[in-house]
């Protein structure tokens, strides 16, 4: 489709070139990275990181930030863990109440935030000290382990020769393209997003569309914790740590503005990945952990700073794109004539 | 305070031209300012008076003519040089800092110091009370601005650009904000302040004001100076009179679609935003204008039927059914639709091209399924742009990139596709060229022959008396008067609005 298109020449082209140009310094600088079992380990890891930042854009593009993604991992790995474990509720029904607790967490941020009228830079960060010290507190701090068999397989399984975590992916970044592209709601995100005070004059529920945006960060953010829960079959009060950190870096790497209402959802993918294939660099080339938070963090104000000056930077991409797939537009003068009005 | 035509001017301006983006604001204005003389600048909204002031306050720079202080020629190139000269002025937008106290905020940026370079509080304090005493302002230096009332801060203001020890004061609109006792204080001071030997430049819409304060009057009309008198020579009638001047005649497409069906009848209609007891009735088809000054309430009613302000008491019905608002996207979907003063901060999505601008009020109708269909939101917007004849670039980039006609024609595009039957309009033509102006009144002709009646706000008063139907004048939130448009001529408009003269006829009903 011809949108679909203008779209990937306008905005995705840029977070797929800073990821071909993570690829490529990676692995000039080790040759362990293009292996295939390094690759899908990559893959494995950006699950969750990736699913948090579909929430993470989601409240950027409504023109909030939210920075309690890694704490509600935190916690949602430690309640499902109690639930399953301890209670012995089946891995479904406990699944089920993780996403809504996740749900009502977001609820939380977007209620103090729109309703309430404070900054949800300020409310998330007061609920991310909150939500995880609440894992702390009902886990005495300590992991819980082996959580149940049925766990594991939800995240090393596969499906069609797929590995579960990437079909995860795919499916809510396919849903998320459809709701954010065509959907009332999701346009609304974007209108409040652009323009707040034009979006309430013409007829959209502001404080609601933002609400939305948190409550289904908040269920990301869950799922993210649900697929750590798998992945280690266990719960701990310390995962997450920085997962929304690596959820907004994606967002902004994917070009979402920090202002709202612009960017998409398959350029945060990219930004994902380009941040999962950083960090599996610099694991790969034995860097200490300390080096891997200040490199994401210079990659964060380096990609805020791309950002301001993106006007000119898309122009030059789309100029690279154009080299690869030729507009298809019109030439001029036949614009021209459509313009004269009759008089 | 008489005149003193013998005192020699501490300021002249000669032959002042400014022209903006090909549009010539000042087409050579002279004017001067004596010690101990308050100078009243009057004319209509866009007469030239702002700028005329903003070249003296440094914030334009004239392009051509002199500008004499005390005989020798100075140029300005920025508002702090003006300043240096003793310029100080006092705009409608108060330049203190909210969270600080009285005399922090005189002292801004040149608070006394130490010999330790640490602020030197107790001169302040001292030097704060010195400046005050004269001027007979009882406040306390040390209470925190925004605790004031809006007179009180306009005091602090004044207070401020005293103490920078300026010879020439220019007061735009000082009396906006304020009731009537506070505006007498702050006339007496302005008084007393000439009396001390400043030289007062005096903006105001209130002739009222400007007849007990002025003692001479410079009167502005589309950038040429149309005359300056001693007040004492002058009625308020011949300055209205040359406020208005003799227009040349404008062309203004008017087309009568008013039918007697009532669209919107509104029954003593009061808002905790300053809106009180206010009726009217819109027929359908028809062009209903709010006129009155800037500040007058009108945007306050318009905001009012909108949803915006929570109504306080009256009746509102719409097409004969009663309604009442509590959000826009209620008066939405009852067939309201607003036209921001504001476009850009207010109308426009820059995120979105004008197809997904326009389709924004009503997406329900780009649905096919549960789904939005883009394919049909470029048709609609195809649609919109070649009827609106807006440029077709629109189609594919950011609204951003528009001219200012463009722009506004997407907005009210948005409102066509909506399928608005009450349409309000604020300031529907500000800042829009010629051209621009002529589409949005063949606009408005098509809406109101499609049946679609108008609510139009616009300070522009020969717009408003050709492109209405009727006329309400406000003031202070309330209707003084109504009258059939051609029935009221610009300056009995002006002098009601004004104040020169209250609506002495009783409002006078649908006709």
């Amino acid at each position: 489709m011809n949108g679909v298109a203008k779209l990937f020449r306008s905005q995705v082209i840029g977070p797929l070139l800073a990821l071909l140009l993570a690829v490529v310094i990676v692995s000039l600088t080790t040759n362990r990275f293009m292996t295939g079992q390094n690759l899908s380990n990559v893959m494995l890891q950006v699950s969750s990181v990736a699913i948090a930042a579909i929430g993470a854009t989601l409240v950027i593009l409504g023109g909030g930030i939210d920075l309690s993604s890694g704490a509600i991992v935190a916690l949602t790995a430690c309640v499902g863990a109690i639930l399953i474990k301890t209670n012995g509720l089946p891995v479904w029904l406990g699944i089920a109440l993780l996403l809504l607790l996740g749900a009502g967490l977001g609820f939380v941020n977007g209620f103090l935030s729109t309703y309430g009228r404070i900054p949800s830079f300020i409310v998330t960060l007061a609920t991310m000290g909150v939500i995880r010290g609440l894992a702390f507190l009902i886990t005495g701090g300590t992991p819980i382990m082996s959580v149940s068999k049925d766990l594991e397989p939800l995240f090393y399984g596969s499906f069609l020769g797929l590995p579960l975590p990437l079909i995860y992916v795919i499916v809510l970044y396919v849903l998320t393209f459809i709701f954010l592209r065509y959907t009332i709601a999701g346009r609304a995100i974007y209108a409040v997003g652009g323009n707040e005070s034009a979006a309430r004059l013409s007829g959209v529920r502001v404080n609601q569309t933002r609400l939305v945006t948190f409550v289904l960060a908040g269920t990301m953010s869950a799922l993210a914790g649900v697929l750590t829960m798998a992945r280690l079959n266990s719960g701990s009060p310390n995962y997450g740590v920085g997962t929304e950190l690596q959820a907004i870096a994606a967002a902004v790497i994917g070009g979402a503005s920090l202002a709202g209402g612009h960017g998409n959802i398959i350029s945060t993918l990219f930004g994902a990945l380009t941040v999962a294939v950083v960090q599996n660099g610099l694991n790969l080339n034995i860097v200490p952990a300390a080096w891997q938070d200040i490199t994401l963090g210079a990659i964060i104000v380096l990609a805020v700073g791309l950002d301001m000056w993106r006007a000119s930077i898309s122009q030059r991409t789309s100029k690279i794109f154009d080299l690869f797939v030729p507009r298809r537009s019109p030439p001029k003068p036949a614009s021209g004539e459509r313009m004269q009005p009759e008089r | 305070m008489m005149d003193t035509p013998t005192s020699p001017p501490l300021w002249e301006l000669r032959d002042i031209k400014k022209s903006f983006y090909g549009t010539q604001a000042l087409k050579g204005v002279s004017f001067t300012a004596r010690r101990g003389e308050i100078h009243a600048l009057l004319g209509e909204n866009g007469s030239g008076k702002s700028t005329l002031i903003k070249c003296l306050a440094g914030v334009h720079q004239p392009d051509s003519g002199e500008m004499l202080l005390n005989g020798r020629p100075v140029t300005f190139h920025h508002p702090m040089e003006a300043r240096a000269h003793g310029v100080a002025t006092i705009f409608q937008e108060f330049s203190l800092v909210p969270t600080l106290t009285v005399a922090e905020n005189i002292f801004l940026g040149r608070q006394p110091r130490r010999s330790t370079r640490l602020i030197d509080w107790d001169t302040m304090r001292v030097e704060t009370a010195r400046v005050l005493q004269p001027l007979e302002i009882q406040l306390d230096p040390e209470a925190i601005v925004k605790n004031l009332s809006v007179a009180e801060q306009q005091l602090v203001e004044i207070a401020k650009a005293i103490s920078l020890e300026s010879t020439l004061l220019i007061m735009d609109e000082p009396t906006a904000a304020l009731g009537l006792a506070e505006t007498e204080r702050l006339l007496r001071l302005i008084k007393r302040l000439a009396a001390q030997g400043k030289a007062v430049v005096y903006i105001s819409h209130r002739l009222d004001e400007v007849f007990e304060v002025a003692d001479i009057v410079t009167v502005l009309k589309d950038g040429n100076r149309i005359a300056t008198r001693p007040i004492h020579e002058l009625k308020m009638g011949d300055v209205v009179k040359m406020m208005v001047g003799v227009d040349i005649e404008q062309h203004y497409p008017k087309i009568h679609h008013t039918n007697p069906t009532p669209c919107l009848e509104v029954e003593g209609l009061s808002t905790a935003n300053g809106v009180h007891d206010v009726s009217f009735t819109i027929n359908a088809g028809e062009v209903f204008g709010l006129g009155g000054m800037v500040g007058s309430g009108r945007t306050e009613i318009a905001r009012a039927l909108f949803g915006l302000d929570r109504w306080t008491a009256g009746k509102v019905r719409l097409f004969g059914r009663e309604v009442q608002f509590k959000s826009p996207a209620e008066a939405i979907n009852n067939g309201v639709g607003l036209i921001p003063e504001n476009r850009k901060a207010d109308g426009l999505f820059f995120n979105f091209e004008a197809p997904r601008n326009i389709t924004i009020s009503r997406l329900a109708e780009m649905l096919r399924g549960p789904f939005l269909n883009p394919m049909r939101e470029m048709q609609a917007g195809q649609q919109y742009v070649s009827k609106l004849s807006i440029t077709p670039t629109a189609l594919e980039k950011s609204v951003k990139f528009l001219s200012g006609g463009n722009q506004q024609k997407v907005v009210i595009a948005r409102w066509l596709f909506s399928q608005a039957r009450l349409l309000i309009l604020d300031e529907p033509t500000q800042g829009i060229d010629v051209g621009a102006k002529l589409d949005v009144y063949h606009v408005i002709n098509e809406l109101t022959g499609l049946g679609i009646s108008i609510l139009l706000i616009s300070s522009d008063y020969p717009e408003l008396l050709a492109m209405s139907d009727r006329v309400a004048v406000v003031r202070d939130g309330h209707i003084l008067h109504i009258a059939e448009a051609g029935r009221l001529n610009e300056y009995e408009l002006l002098a009601i609005a004004s104040g020169a003269e209250t609506g002495s006829q009783p409002p006078t009903a649908a006709g």
